[in-house]
């Protein structure tokens, strides 16, 4: 029966599993519960995994400062695989453990899980992913994108290409790359906008998920189009090959906009290193590098432990990103605690401290965020970083270009 | 609208070429298994990305690109062993799909392990190789697509010599005919399972070094994985000259779908189209182009 | 169930072939019912019972699957798919027709049967692992279409918001609700595969699986009979789309794709080919595994990996487990939790007396 006592054992284990959960501790006192979501195994592990942990940093370094006027902030990190039943149980769990807001991750998984927000009056933020029309803090009141949303950020990518090309559209023709699911999908109304009002040329290629080859697309680009100007909106593996692909054609990588998937280290590491991406341009909607005061402050906390950062602070794109989300959350649970009263805010009020952010910049890595009871998108700011010399370096200052168009698409959105 | 354009096409077919090359040496260490061993294993993106792995960790302790290459290939082979001592033995004479399973379950466990073990940040693997692409008239060669057809045909050569003229290769057939005939022939079974999935780590450790050189290694190498039915199903799942005719076919229908159907119909489809023809093709030959056609008796 | 079989004698072929054999398994019936309909939703907070929720969910579709692949022994990896054709059919009509659930979800389930037995024509010809390959193409080729067919998609983001159902006049909004919403259906299903798998249908989908030629030869239209699996198959598939997209308020192609496929596979493949229990087993076994795994991990961890980023580790770590546990569970016992179910029960059903 050797068979039935090893099926026991593991029965045994998963009851023992259950009890401990059962004994999970109980909020602290004066602790404020941040829900996140996270995906440290799935299709976007190589964001994930220097993500989520820029966000604990951050929440670690407001504790070591003694909090928010003494109450703690605690992150709940659940991985979600970049799957929906999973973000579904990571969703009901953190609601359970009393979470005052919450951070999805996924395009999915947010578009999933919208409902629910509603239901259970919850904000959330998705930066830089979800869904777009979500700026709108009427039709969405629980979702921020607290980030560009996809239609920001083809209006800033757009914008970057004109001020490339000398400062006119007209007749100029632009390649877009896009990776073919519904997030790549996603700019296309603003684009299309735009291409009437700006009158360029505009012809799309579709990369298919995973686009781990992309050599097709990159002869069509190169060979048959020959486009003026080239923005990339893809994820996961293919930013780096196609980099490397027109790199390899003699496109001028200068000519090249990835818009904020695409415009990660790993992505010009796997590329095949700086000097291959040189002056390849990426989308930011968080400060890129190592000047910012914030990060000095987390190295200088490693290191009063007597621990080396962690490698994750190699990274400055991905790394950044976590940390802006991080702060716009604390920042939030700060100005909600105003509103209590120094009691223990409710996700009503944590809402409110949400839609009461503004000139917040976090020295510089933040853009100027300014949001709104209606607008949850804080004004769409993108900032353009190019790969000069072995880093990132700015290409623009903060800007929100073709607002009207931008605010015109979530206004008509359905 | 596209019309026929000459030189696009050429460009568009030596690229489908090359490409389908780099297919069928990831699908030929699907068909090795196989063939000597009538499992089929999903595992196979897994296996390339733990091996990419090997090869990227060894060469950020700056050790030489062939010696990291060998302790990749040496790790696969190891590997493949132990996998066979422990998971697949026990399933041998199984429904085949507990076998499938079971490498499905091995998948998982081959990308937490690799996490857990080299990290899960994007690491480059540099083959000491020219970066320049390789003129060959007006077409240029990427060096590591030239560098992964040419493996990929050493592969073909060496395998087809290997199951029809040597005694391994000969026994290793005779195992996946049947293994209870193999047994009663006096042919060790077990030995013979361990030695393919042994050469198909070496298959897929060398997959790795190619693919991960060309798009870095992380988890997101596993994928390649999926690229690999179409090219075996195409081709025959018993056949090593199918794996590379199939992995060609894949290669030259996708480069011209997202040439000439992509703008079409405003979609990417090089994705699905050769999964399409794929089923034309098993509708005409249910074993695929070269597989062997079994005959099925009450 | 628990119980022993002696004093229990048959006599006639209709109570030996009765859903219940034995009246102690009427009862046990009885009592998980009153368990699963009275205490879950009354006693379990609402984390729980959306846990329970995603498990009925997937008993559904794994139950479907297990018809075409337990009992008619047609691997297929497309099951995915066909739940997003049935999501997006019903997420259509409530949106532009405003149906209730009691159409919309029929209606689901019947497109996903039609397009279903399109894709089982190739069955005809192709078997084995090339069919399962040919299911993927379906995968791929339905997911290619929704995501590009802007009628069936709704839009770019291809996600149509899909309102809570309600039932005379009352919107289920609460997890306690949909739970009971969904456990009818669970019930539904259960009930009509275990009646489906010893009809006249069920008995030809098992002589097709054992041995195809060989139904042939006694008479099996084997083509009907496949086509007929895919349909049933897929309509049990149609339908748990439709119940996922109400349950999430959105019916989106991206949370249907190949590794919920998989994921389906590998419940009727653990559970056990061929079971209607094995089904349920399997479905919450894989749904639970990813769970438990992290709350024993979450427990214990720090007590396993006292320096190691735990964040990290865990999600890692509970990958390999559930690998690792598949593989164990297929070494251990390859005909799936059912059969170790049974081992279990019978060692006890004659315990202490194992001779």
């Amino acid at each position: 029966m050797t068979r039935l006592a090893r099926s026991m054992l593991t029965l045994a284990a998963g009851v023992t599993a259950g009890l401990a959960y059962a004994g999970y501790a109980a909020a602290a006192d004066k602790e404020l519960l941040i829900g996140d979501q996270c995906d440290r195994t799935g299709a976007t592990q190589i964001v994930g995994t220097v993500l989520c942990p820029a966000m604990q940093d951050y929440y670690k370094l407001v504790n070591s400062k003694g909090g928010i006027d003494g109450w703690m902030i605690k992150g709940d990190e659940i991985d979600n695989g970049y799957k929906v039943p999973e973000a579904i149980e990571a969703y009901e769990r953190q609601k359970q453990m009393g979470a005052l807001m919450m951070t999805l991750y996924g395009t999915p998984q947010t578009v999933a899980l919208n409902a629910r927000l509603e239901q259970d009056k919850i904000p959330t933020t998705s930066p830089g992913f979800g869904i777009s029309a979500a700026a709108d803090g009427n039709r969405f009141p629980y979702l921020f994108p607290i980030a560009a949303t996809y239609w920001s950020q083809g209006a800033g990518a757009v914008q970057f290409a004109k001020d490339q090309l000398g400062g006119a559209l007209k007749g100029k023709k632009i390649a877009y790359v896009y990776y073919d699911n519904p997030a790549g999908k996603e700019p296309m109304p603003i684009l299309e906008a735009l291409q009437k009002q700006e009158g360029f040329e505009l012809r799309t290629f579709a990369v298919p998920p995973p686009g781990v080859e992309l050599g097709a697309q990159i002869i069509d680009i190169t060979q048959r189009y020959h486009p003026d100007f080239i923005i990339a909106h893809l994820f996961g593996r293919s930013p780096s090959v196609l980099i490397k692909g027109l790199k390899g054609a003699g496109f001028p990588l200068k000519k090249v906009v990835g818009l904020v998937w695409a415009s990660a280290e790993a992505d010009i590491l796997a590329a095949g290193g700086w000097a291959t991406a040189e002056g390849y341009n990426t989308l930011q909607f968080a400060g890129a590098g190592d000047n910012y005061p914030v990060r000095g402050e987390i190295k200088a906390m490693y290191k009063k432990d007597g621990k080396d950062p962690p490698k994750e602070m190699d990274d400055t794109v991905v790394y950044n990103r976590g940390l802006l989300q991080a702060a716009v959350q604390v920042e939030a649970l700060t100005n909600a605690l105003k509103l209590s009263g120094g009691q223990k805010p409710t996700t009503e009020q944590v809402k409110q401290g949400m839609e009461q952010i503004h000139d917040f910049t976090l020295g510089g890595l933040v853009p100027p965020l300014h949001i709104t009871a209606t607008d949850h998108e804080g004004g769409g700011f993108v900032k353009v970083f190019g790969v000069h010399g072995g880093k990132f370096v700015q290409e623009t200052d903060w800007i929100h270009p073709f607002r009207d168009v931008v605010l015109n698409a979530v206004k008509t959105a359905e | 609208m596209p019309e026929f354009d000459l030189q696009f096409t050429i460009y568009l077919l030596t690229n489908g070429v090359m490409i389908g090359l780099m297919y069928a040496l990831i699908a030929l260490g699907f068909v090795l298994i196989y063939k000597a061993t009538d499992a089929i294993n999903f595992a196979q993106g897994e296996f390339v990305m733990f091996a990419g792995f090997i090869a990227a960790a060894m060469m950020a302790r700056n050790l030489p690109f062939w010696l990291a290459a060998l302790i990749s290939i040496g790790g696969m082979v190891a590997l493949g062993f132990a996998l066979e001592r422990v998971v697949l033995r026990p399933l041998i004479g199984r429904p085949v799909i507990a076998v499938v399973m079971a490498t499905i379950g091995l998948a998982a466990v081959l990308r937490g392990t690799a996490v857990l073990a080299f990290g899960a940040g994007t690491s480059a693997i540099n083959m000491p190789i020219p970066d320049d692409p390789i003129q060959l008239g007006p077409v240029a060669l990427p060096p590591v697509e030239v560098v992964g057809a040419g493996v990929s045909l050493l592969f073909l050569a060496g395998f087809t010599w290997f199951f029809l003229k040597s005694r391994t290769g000969i026994a290793m057939r005779a195992v996946a005919d049947s293994q209870q005939v193999a047994m009663a022939m006096g042919i060790n079974v077990r030995r013979y399972f361990a030695f393919a999935w042994a050469m198909a780590g070496i298959v897929s450790a060398l997959g790795g070094i190619v693919w991960g050189a060309m798009l870095g290694v992380d988890n997101q190498l596993a994928l390649v994985g999926l690229k690999v039915f179409p090219v075996v199903i195409l081709g025959g799942l018993d056949s090593i000259i199918g794996a590379v005719v199939g992995g060609l076919i894949v290669g030259i229908v996708e480069n011209l779908a997202a040439g000439y159907l992509d703008p079409l119909v405003g979609g990417g489809t090089k994705d699905f189209v050769p999964y399409l023809l794929m089923i034309i093709v098993l509708m005409v030959r249910p074993e695929g182009i070269f597989g062997r056609r079994r005959i099925e008796r009450v | 169930m628990f119980h022993r079989e002696s004093g229990v004698f048959k006599t006639s072929y209709a109570s030996d072939m009765a859903l219940y054999p034995l009246p102690v398994a009427r009862w046990a019936v009885v009592v998980l019912a009153v368990v699963f309909i009275v205490v879950v939703p009354l006693t379990w907070s609402g984390y729980f019972v959306s846990i329970v929720n995603l498990c009925l969910i997937a008993i559904v579709g794994a139950l479907g699957l297990n018809i075409l692949v337990g009992y008619t022994g047609q691997i297929s990896i497309g099951a995915g798919a066909f739940m997003s054709v049935g999501a997006y059919t019903a997420a259509n009509l409530v949106t532009h027709l405003s149906v209730p659930f009691y159409i919309a979800l029929p209606a689901g389930g019947l497109m996903a049967a039609l397009i279903g037995t399109i894709v089982g024509i190739p069955s005809l010809r192709i078997k084995g692992i090339y069919l399962a390959i040919a299911t993927l193409a379906a995968q791929l080729i339905i997911e290619w279409t929704i995501n590009h067919v802007q009628w069936i998609s709704g839009g770019v983001q291809a996600s149509i918001p899909v309102p809570r159902p309600s039932i005379f006049g009352i919107k289920l909004v609460s997890e306690r609700q949909i739970y009971c919403f969904l456990m009818f259906f669970v019930v539904l299903a259960l009930v009509a595969t275990l009646n489906l798998v010893r009809s006249r249908i069920g008995r030809a989908f098992i002589a097709i699986r054992d041995q195809d030629i060989a139904a042939e030869i006694i008479g099996i239209n084997i083509f009907k009979y496949k086509l007929y699996a895919f349909a049933i198959s897929s309509f049990f598939a149609g339908v748990t789309g439709v119940l996922e997209s109400y349950y999430l308020g959105i019916a989106n192609y991206e949370q249907f794709q190949i590794d919920v496929s998989i994921d389906y596979l590998a419940m009727v493949i653990i559970g056990g080919l061929g079971s209607v229990l094995g089904s349920v087993f399997g479905a919450i076994f894989v749904t639970l595994l990813p769970i438990v795994s992290r709350w024993f991990l979450e427990g214990f961890g720090g007590v396993l990996f006292p320096n190691a980023d735990l964040l990290n580790v865990i999600p890692n770590l509970r990958l390999v487990i559930f690998g690792g546990l598949i593989i164990f569970f297929l070494v251990v016992e390859p005909e799936g939790l059912n059969r170790l179910w049974r081992n279990i029960r019978n060692y006890f059903r004659v315990w202490p007396f194992s001779y």
